[in-house]
């Protein structure tokens, strides 16, 4: 076939894009040696005197870096695990209901909450755990003493990862269902004559029929591990909770923009970059090796 | 399927059914809290006495928004920006996969070209270079930045899923049209992009969700209210106030104008164009997702 | 070829624009003191009508851009936008300033609009700015000196009123001697924190205001045991909300809703203070055992609590207020303006009352005091007029009583920051007093007004409205606050909030600095972090007490020491 000549059509298709990410992208990437700078407005990025890895060193002094990353991790990674399994149960048990109907309706309303803005969503979760809010109402009918969910640090990240997982699990189990659908419903059948029980039947032909659907999620979420959520935590921390709450980007932005603190917001954001970067490519790695799959 | 009928499986539906209702009601009890809110009489949401029900139903809250001039124009301004990021969306995104939905083999820098675009989704110069990038175009308080730069956060990830689609459409319908000497051009427009239509939709849904709910660009870039993209106009109502420096006249402005009631409608509002949206799409993005980021 | 001449023409554009920019910019230097000198106006653009005239009105329209704080909920009259309204039509009617805005932001997004404004150096031609991006600006040089202009062009009122606070304020707009910014003026009372406190609730239980911190403890317990609140969610002593702070400190050192500073203050506390040690060198507040000693009481009324559970995460600690669930809160004097007003909206009886309690170990109350400048205008380096900027502020301070500003709120104002005397509300207070008693009559402050209490002859001619007999109760009863809210909302204030301050002798306490020094600019925001995070900790027991201890070795550690030494510099000045 004659596909030598293509190349330079292919060349000319990626053009419109690649020159939007060069403008908006890549041009104001210059800006990552602010890390390496005392920036100074006026002489800005090109006239600033370099001090090498000063930002950096600091960086490393501060007791608050450690925790950011820590905190960044350890919400990210319940947050793909949540974001794993909430929706393939979810997905199995809507499998299981025979009523259409229910089953359509169930459906499009869970994944309601994925279109809305966390500025939105921020707002009426803080109402409804408020100190005096529905939540904690109902924890008292139960005897339970009122609890300042969103003022406990020991809670926050949980209420994080539930909070999200809750807001997206719906349009995750689109994927599940879809994958479910794609199991021939003969092999039901063919175990129902069989005698196989509701749950066996679950554990031997629906689990092997989604597990590479779940393997190959697992490892595309991987390059999101240092991504906890911004807009997320951004609308719903404060003070109180800046101890297990605070992501590295809530963290740039507070430094960067309200602490003018310019130099020491771009490190740790070059830091994070780098390492999902690493990430990204050792997910790529891994998903090769899983699933002989190339992610992109 | 006559084993079913037994009543332990009757059970488990019951159960099935009552818990997958409940779960689904958590969905939408925060868009009809919001809608009771702002329903009700201002004392009563102030008081925080608002539950499940209007408590002094009135509709003097729309009644409002009607003559807010500003909402009007940034939801007008929002739906701009819609439009215009959809449009440039599709075709960039489109126009990218295809030469990227190659092999090495076909394409030679593909491999190159792809893990450029995976380094530019990760890295970024931060706020301050990115505001003197897009002051150095003039597109401070235009529209266009916010579509062109909202677009370049988000264009390189549409491009991995919708390459992954291209590259698990059948090889053969390609193969033919080449035999009959088509080129490239041809068969992405006349071949990919009906094939594409789920994953193409999917993307634009993606697209259009994330254009509508951003708010922060719309903070950065734009120098007055006039110009807000409509959740920008939201966040600012709904954020709360440091009165440290505030004169006392300032505060006892603010305090008489705080208004829950009406944050809620115009939040309520705001929500509305998502909720049209996305039942007209959702049969498409069904197919989309699944096929474009799993393929047994 | 081609590709070269383009580049050529291009390079002499560019060479022929700087040229004529640099000659220009000689052209004003040298013709500007000239025609000052004479009065010349053949160079209408730099030379006003009259030479150094406060109000002059130049002859050609200069434009000025600035920055605005704009709420979005304000609702304005109709024809008043934030953009076009009374106040730039009157500026440019008297001084023919032509005023634009290159941006506007909410006041939430007011900061962060600002710092990215002078990240980028985007800079308006003038602008209003907080202590710690006045240093900022001033370090990069991207504000003009303002020493001269200053001098000729100030009004002699605002001259009066910046005075008014013994150098205080031009000195912290100053820097190396020269002057780089015009500090705003607040009065002194909004620096101290009163207890405010239902006395209808007292009252009922027969119970006087609490006079100690023992006094406190026990008043709020039993405002918490007897649901003085009725509904059960009674709240003896409020917190504050997320967006406020325990106390005060140096670089916002006054109006703190809800804070716990009189508290501390009690202790002989004053957190966020820089203090003259007992070895008369400086040291912060905030590591202090005396801090230690208020918050193990703050952790131990929490925990029992009598502090409302939900501080530091509440949206706004007022509304609660507001419901008449709080018996006991601290803040200033002017929550007439605050929570109060809807306060007694809600509940007509509700019976706030001021006081300068509860008192330290000595019996004396001993408040932290204030600086008086909390914001400061700056012009952008290389701006033509800087004079413009000052001649904004003097018409402000000589009209801003004329305006309406039920039409559009006097923010409004290009430019507009406070300048009130010092000592206006003490001077409010008493001139309502003797009006009241009949000492003296309301002509008698007419005059006052054109010393910069601009609000006085509104004041005393209209306390009759508001005020009932006996003059000299102030419980709500003998108030109607019905025949005229604004009246009432300000009388309420000066005679209830200020009054306890006319009242009761105190010896203020003042930290040795109100500004930043050069490590602060880097570290600051980190340790300031630490301290409140920890602080807040402590107070509602998701920490340990001993905590404090860590935290002081942490503070001295990550910079804390370095930045003692430098505050002892700066003192040394």
């Amino acid at each position: 076939m004659r596909t030598k000549g293509f190349e330079k059509h292919y060349f000319i298709m990626l053009m419109p894009g690649l020159i939007w990410l060069i403008l908006f992208s890549v041009v104001p990437m210059f800006g990552i040696v602010i890390a390496f700078q005392d920036y100074h407005p006026v002489r800005g990025i090109f006239g600033s005197e370099w001090v090498g890895l000063e930002h950096f060193i600091y960086m490393f002094t501060l007791n608050e870096t450690k925790s950011i990353f820590l905190n960044t991790i350890f919400i990210a990674v319940m947050k793909i695990i949540g974001h794993l399994i909430i929706p393939l149960l979810f997905a199995l048990m809507l499998n299981e209901v025979r009523v259409a109907l229910f089953k359509r309706t169930v459906q499009t309303v869970v994944y309601l909450p994925h279109f809305l803005s966390w500025v939105i969503l921020g707002g009426i979760l803080l109402d409804i755990f408020a100190y005096r809010g529905p939540i904690n109402q109902l924890l008292q009918w139960f005897g339970v003493e009122p609890i300042l969910f969103f003022g406990r640090a020991d809670l926050f990240p949980y209420l994080v990862v539930a909070s999200d997982v809750w807001k997206e699990f719906g349009f995750n189990t689109i994927i599940y269902l879809a994958a479910l659908t794609g199991i021939h419903p003969s092999l039901y059948e063919a175990a129902a004559m069989d005698g196989a029980s509701r749950l066996r039947r679950l554990w031997h032909i629906t689990l092997p029929g989604v597990r590479t659907t779940a393997v190959l999620l697992a490892v595309l979420s991987l390059g999101n591990v240092l991504n906890a959520g911004f807009d997320q935590i951004f609308n719903l921390y404060n003070p109180l909770v800046y101890s297990t709450g605070d992501i590295i980007d809530t963290w740039v932005y507070r430094a960067g923009l309200l602490n003018l603190q310019y130099e020491l917001a771009t490190a740790v954001g070059l830091l994070k970059s780098v390492v999902g970067f690493i990430l990204i490519s050792l997910s790529y790695y891994l998903a090769y090796r899983l699933t002989n799959y190339r992610i992109f | 399927m006559v084993r079913d009928a037994t009543m332990g499986s009757k059970t488990a539906d019951v159960v099935l059914i009552v818990v997958l209702s409940a779960i689904t009601v958590t969905c939408i009890l925060p868009i009809w809290y919001t809608l009771v809110l702002s329903l009700s009489s201002q004392s009563a949401a102030a008081a925080g006495k608002v539950w499940l029900w209007p408590v002094g139903f009135n509709v003097n809250a729309y009644m409002e928004i009607i003559n807010d001039s500003q909402f009007f124009r940034s939801f007008f301004i929002s739906v701009q920006r819609v439009v215009l990021a959809a449009l440039f969306n599709f075709l960039a995104v489109v126009m990218m996969a295809y030469p990227l939905s190659k092999s090495p083999k076909q394409f030679r820098s593909r491999n190159v070209f792809m893990w450029i675009l995976v380094f530019i989704m990760l890295f970024n110069g931060g706020l301050i270079p990115l505001y003197l990038t897009v002051k150095a175009y003039g597109l401070i308080n235009s529209v266009w930045a916010l579509v062109f730069v909202g677009g370049a956060q988000i264009i390189v990830f549409y491009v991995i899923l919708t390459v992954n689609f291209f590259r698990n459409l059948p090889k053969e319908l390609e193969e033919a049209a080449l035999v009959d000497g088509a080129g490239p051009w041809y068969v992405l427009l006349k071949l990919y992009i009906p094939l594409a239509v789920p994953v193409l939709a999917t993307v634009t849904l993606f697209c259009i969700v994330y254009h509508w709910n951003d708010f922060f660009f719309g903070l950065i870039f734009m120098t007055r209210e006039q110009y807000y993209p409509l959740q920008t106009y939201i966040q600012q109502l709904v954020v709360a106030v440091d009165p440290s420096r505030m004169t006392e006249d300032q505060y006892k402005r603010l305090s008489e104008l705080s208004n829950r009631t009406l944050d809620a409608a115009k939040i309520f509002v705001a929500m509305i164009p998502v909720l049209i949206v996305y039942p007209f799409l959702q049969r498409f993005f069904i197919h989309g997702i699944t096929l474009g980021s799993v393929k047994e | 070829m081609n590709r070269r001449g383009i580049v050529l023409i291009a390079l002499l554009v560019v060479v022929a624009i700087w040229v004529a920019a640099c000659g220009s910019g000689k052209e004003d230097e040298t013709s500007s003191p000239v025609a000052e000198t004479k009065g010349k106006s053949e160079d209408g653009k730099t030379v006003s009508t009259a030479e150094a005239d406060p109000f002059g009105r130049y002859e050609e329209t200069v434009k000025i851009s600035l920055s605005q704080e704009v709420d979005p909920t304000d609702q304005l009259a109709p024809g008043q936008t934030p953009e076009d309204n009374q106040y730039t039509q009157h500026v440019l009617k008297e001084l023919n300033i032509e005023v634009e805005y290159a941006w506007t932001a909410s006041p939430s997004n007011y900061d962060q609009r600002l710092s990215l404004a002078i990240a980028s150096n985007d800079l308006p031609d003038a602008m209003v700015v907080g202590p710690v991006q006045l240093r900022q600006l001033v370090q990069s040089g991207q504000i003009a000196d303002l020493t001269e202009v200053y001098e000729q062009y100030a009004s002699d009122t605002l001259k009066t009123i910046i005075d008014s606070t013994g150098g205080m304020a031009l000195e912290s707009a100053t820097f190396d001697g020269r002057l780089m910014a015009i500090p705003s003026v607040k009065t002194q009372e909004d620096g101290i924190h009163l207890m405010w406190i239902r006395k209808d609730w007292l009252d009922a239980l027969g119970l006087e205001p609490p006079r100690t911190i023992d006094d406190v403890e026990r008043v709020a317990r039993a405002f918490v045991e007897n649901n003085m609140g009725e509904t059960g969610k009674t709240i003896g002593l409020a917190g504050p909300d997320s967006n406020g702070k325990m106390y005060a400190h140096f670089l916002e050192s006054a109006n703190n809703l809800y804070g716990f500073d009189p508290i501390f203050s009690a202790f002989g506390a004053y957190p966020g203070y820089w203090l003259e040690g007992e070895d008369g060198e400086p040291v912060y507040g905030s590591i202090l055992p005396e801090v230690k000693e208020a918050l193990a009481k703050l952790r131990e009324w929490y925990a029992a609590g009598l502090i409302d559970p939900e501080m530091g995460v509440r949206n706004d600690s007022g509304e609660s207020v507001v419901a008449g669930e709080t018996g006991i809160f601290f803040a200033p004097w002017w929550m007439g303006y605050g929570p109060l007003a809807n306060a007694i909206r809600e509940n007509p009886e509700a019976n706030w009352q001021a006081y300068a309690l509860p008192l330290d170990a000595n019996g004396e109350f001993r408040p932290h005091m204030s600086t008086p400048t909390v914001e400061y205008v700056v012009v952008r380096e290389g701006y033509e007029h800087p004079e413009a900027a000052i001649k904004l502020l003097n018409l402000l301070v000589r009209d801003e009583s004329k305006f309406d500003i039920d039409a559009i709120g006097i923010g409004y104002y290009p430019l507009r920051i406070v300048f009130a005397p010092s000592d206006e509300m003490s001077v409010t207070a008493q001139a309502l007093r003797d009006v009241l008693s009949g000492a003296k009559k309301p002509e008698d402050f007419y005059p006052l007004v054109d010393q910069g209490y601009k609000l006085l002859a509104n004041d005393v001619d209209n306390i009759h409205k508001v005020k009932l007999e006996p003059y000299d109760r102030m419980d709500i009863e003998y108030w109607d606050p019905q025949a005229d809210m604004s009246v009432w909302t300000r009388a309420y204030s000066t005679l209830v909030g200020v009054g306890p301050i006319l009242d009761t002798p105190m010896e203020g306490v003042y930290s040795l600095l109100y500004s930043q020094t050069n490590t602060m600019e880097k570290r600051w925001a980190n340790l300031k972090t630490m301290e409140d995070e920890t602080f807040l900790r402590i107070v509602m027991g998701a920490a340990p007490l001993d905590d404090f201890d860590t935290f002081v070795e942490d503070w001295l550690d990550q910079g804390g020491a370095q930045i003692t030494e430098e505050v002892k510099e700066a003192i040394r000045k």
